[in-house]
């Protein structure tokens, strides 16, 4: 089998995992409107501080979710004890790394479409076309979450305190995600300008290149024994 | 690494003569200045530490050496007092001169506290892992992961937060020549010290890792 086969194997095997109990896409949608609406609750919806700091609640609703969803990827695998069978075979570990990565970035593309959605309804944003912008943003950093996010999932499956271990070794990382994110976001939204999105797209063109590859090449030391 | 102590210890005399006494006092800032003496050496530490971290973990995963493990982990804990003393004294700093005590708008503050994150993440997991392979090989994996980060953090503040400057950098004002030279012996000073401190707790780790071994055969002779 090619590596393309290969990896659409595994990407396959893990979205039909979710898709037959849709159990795990129901709940993450289901936390991230509520971050949305705890955010509605803390600030005062109405008055337009809120409306500034509208940008920066999207992308924390679409953080949690997100290291949730990479901290089950694995823990699915641990309890099953399916992760040895996949470690056994005759597979580069990189192409494992990538199979898993996708397979977590396309959940969370599904999701975080839903929750990009919710919030400009939330927020009185208007649905027009100029919202395909936030989505390519959106899909754009999720690529560079869900690689990091794999390649440190993989490594705290090992670890008890797992949960709270994997956002502080992750968050640090995926700061400089954030910045660019939220700023464009609030031009496209707040200022209706595109012409800036430039630059943050080609950063987080670059973001994710960099970090696909490392996880590409370290995943095989995070799971080999 | 004895030998090391005496002329660490001269050196420290003399940059703290250097930015105490012997450097003008500036003429903006006042005595507050003298604070640049020490934060610049423990910045640039801080950073030559993660550099160690980085190296000491990617040639731990080449060669399986523990030595480079040691290496990691005591440049990380050199970094993370480096680091801690760098945000420390740059509030101290800052609350004057600038009226806040964390500039959020600066690159290089940013960077560090995005470091000094890493680097307490980095202590989190080693602690969290029982010893052996698997906690040097995923502390090396986050080590190279972080260290990657650090550049692409400051390019990141660099591009979307420095659109609203709040600061004058301080390498603005022109420096004296006395406080050149106070600058350069206080950075060599800090310089020993960290490396001397390195080097001291690789040689603890080295012997703790001795007697466990020692320990390990005694139980099982027994």
């Amino acid at each position: 089998m090619n590596a393309i086969t290969l990896i659409w194997t595994l990407v396959a095997k893990d979205l039909k995992i979710e898709w037959r109990s849709r159990q795990a896409l129901l709940t993450t949608v289901f936390f991230a409107l509520l971050i949305l609406v705890v955010f509605n609750f803390a600030f005062d919806p109405g008055s337009p501080a809120t409306r500034e700091a509208a940008p920066g609640i999207l992308w924390v609703a679409l953080l949690f979710p997100g290291i949730i969803q990479v901290n089950r990827s694995f823990q699915i695998e641990m309890e099953e004890g399916t992760l040895y069978g996949l470690i056994l075979s005759p597979v580069d570990r990189g192409i494992l790394f990538l199979g898993k990565f996708l397979a977590n970035w396309l959940f969370l593309m599904v999701v975080d479409l839903v929750v990009l959605f919710l919030f400009l309804i939330f927020y009185n944003f208007s649905l027009s076309l100029q919202v395909l912008w936030i989505a390519l943003l959106v899909v754009l950093s999720g690529f560079g979450f869900a690689a990091v996010g794999t390649l440190f999932g993989a490594m705290v499956s090992n670890i008890r305190t797992r949960e709270v271990l994997l956002p502080i070794l992750l968050f640090p990382i995926i700061l400089p995600i954030i910045l660019p994110a939220v700023n464009a976001t609030q031009e496209v939204l707040l200022f209706q300008e595109i012409q800036s999105l430039n630059r943050s797209v080609g950063f987080l063109v670059c973001f994710d290149v960099i970090y696909v590859a490392a996880g590409f090449l370290l995943f095989d030391y995070v799971v080999s024994d | 690494m004895d030998w090391l102590l005496i002329p660490l210890y001269l050196l420290m005399v003399a940059a703290l003569y250097g930015a105490l006494l012997y450097a003008p006092t500036e003429s903006e800032m006042g005595e507050v200045q003298r604070i640049f003496y020490f934060h610049m050496g423990a910045a640039w530490n801080a950073f030559l530490a993660f550099f160690g971290v980085f190296l000491g973990g990617f040639l731990y995963l080449f060669t399986r050496k523990q030595s480079w493990d040691r290496l990691a982990a005591s440049c990380a804990e050199i970094g993370v007092v480096f680091t801690t003393i760098v945000l420390l004294s740059g509030s101290v700093w800052a609350r004057p001169i600038w009226n806040t005590w964390l500039a959020w708008g600066d690159p290089r503050v940013m960077t560090t506290m995005v470091l000094w994150l890493i680097y307490v993440a980095y202590f989190l997991l080693r602690s969290s892992l029982p010893e052996g392979e698997m906690k040097y090989k995923y502390c090396a994996v986050f080590g190279i992961i972080g260290f990657l980060d650090v550049p692409i953090v400051w390019v990141s503040i660099r591009w979307w937060r420095t659109i609203h400057p709040v600061v004058i950098t301080s390498s603005g004002a022109q420096l004296e020549p006395e406080m050149i030279h106070a600058l350069i012996v206080s950075v060599i000073a800090m310089t020993v010290l960290g490396v001397t401190l390195v080097m001291l707790r690789m040689a603890m780790r080295l012997n703790n890792s001795m007697a466990e071994e020692l320990v390990q055969e005694l139980v099982e002779r027994a």
